[in-house]
């Protein structure tokens, strides 16, 4: 397993973490904003911490305030798979 | 630690004096704080990327945030008519988005460690519908607004946010409102008496203690409305 694949399976079980229901699979199209979201509002805020947290052990800032990243269209918390692919992006800038 | 915006001068400045004498630490942000004789860091509210710069510099030095004053404020008393476009926006940029900007960004500090209170500033303006107060009055009916909502967004994370809606307190915030229209308004309070920043501190001191613990979500108006 790569790296960032290590990586991208870390920001999966913080997800599968706050999951109410534990039979669900993190999938990259699992949604985590809008209608569909499996997580509620205040979970999402809960895994941003829990990603900072995760950041900070692994040596870097994770940022989830920027404008693009609550943007609808745009946002980071598009999918699981958005969420972690920006996740690394992040890691690998500020390295 | 608490946070306070507007800590330079006027009700901030007095907030954090108070705050200090009880032995509590306070982290001042102001435009201009060469002369804030405290733990201080430049800011201008009106700007994300100014408040920004304070959460990331909060964080990096791993201060526990446990309070945000939200003390930062201007006032221009004209009426809307008259009022030039470049200061509405103003107004608007620095009481009701610095708040916003404050809270969103300094809050998850707070919901870290599951606690926290956060005091928003109002006006007795807003409750009185004030002559030629009203673009301020309507910066500030859009923190009272923001306040009560955002206060249900926090109340998991066991942070508290509640408003403070002072008369015309004795501060450079009055500077160029007459005698004659200070009292015209203080005759309108429940209790008509213009109250000195100390009163405004009191209420602060109270809103960030755990006496306070049931409150949330409130606009607490000094003198009455």
């Amino acid at each position: 397993m790569s790296a960032t694949d290590s990586v991208k399976t870390e920001v999966f079980s913080q997800i599968s973490q706050l999951l109410e229901d534990k039979s669900l699979t993190v999938t990259d199209d699992m949604p985590l904003i809008g209608g569909e979201s499996v997580l509620d509002s205040m979970k999402l805020v809960e895994l941003c911490l829990a990603l900072e947290d995760k950041a900070a052990d692994m040596g870097f800032e994770f940022d989830w305030t920027f404008d693009a990243a609550m943007s609808r269209s745009r946002s980071i918390f598009r999918t699981a798979g958005s969420l972690a692919a920006e996740f690394i992006s992040q890691m690998e800038a500020k390295k | 630690m608490i946070v306070i915006t507007g800590a330079s001068k006027g009700l901030g400045r007095a907030i954090c004096e108070r705050l200090i004498e009880k032995n509590i630490d306070v982290f001042g942000l102001a435009r201009n704080v060469e002369d804030v004789p405290f733990a201080s860091m430049s800011c201008d509210v009106s700007s994300y990327e100014s408040v920004k710069d304070v959460a990331q510099h909060l964080k990096k030095e791993g201060i526990k945030v446990s309070g945000l004053v939200n003390a930062a404020g201007i006032a221009s008393m004209n009426l809307a008519v008259t009022t030039p476009q470049s200061v509405a926006q103003k107004i608007i940029n620095t009481n009701l988005l610095g708040t916003i900007y404050c809270c969103q960004l300094i809050a998850p500090l707070m919901l870290r460690n599951k606690h926290g209170s956060i005091i928003n500033f109002s006006t007795i303006a807003v409750a009185l519908g004030l002559k030629g107060e009203s673009i301020y009055a309507a910066s500030k009916a859009g923190v009272e607004g923001f306040t009560r909502s955002f206060a249900r967004e926090m109340a998991d994370f066991n942070v508290r946010v509640n408003c403070i809606a002072p008369g015309p307190i004795d501060t450079s915030l009055l500077k160029g409102i007459t005698a004659e229209q200070i009292n015209k308004i203080v005759s309108q309070q429940i209790i008509p008496r213009q109250f000195k920043p100390e009163s405004v501190a009191d209420l602060v001191e109270l809103l960030i203690d755990s006496r306070s613990d049931s409150l949330s979500g409130q606009v607490l108006h000094v003198g009455g409305a």
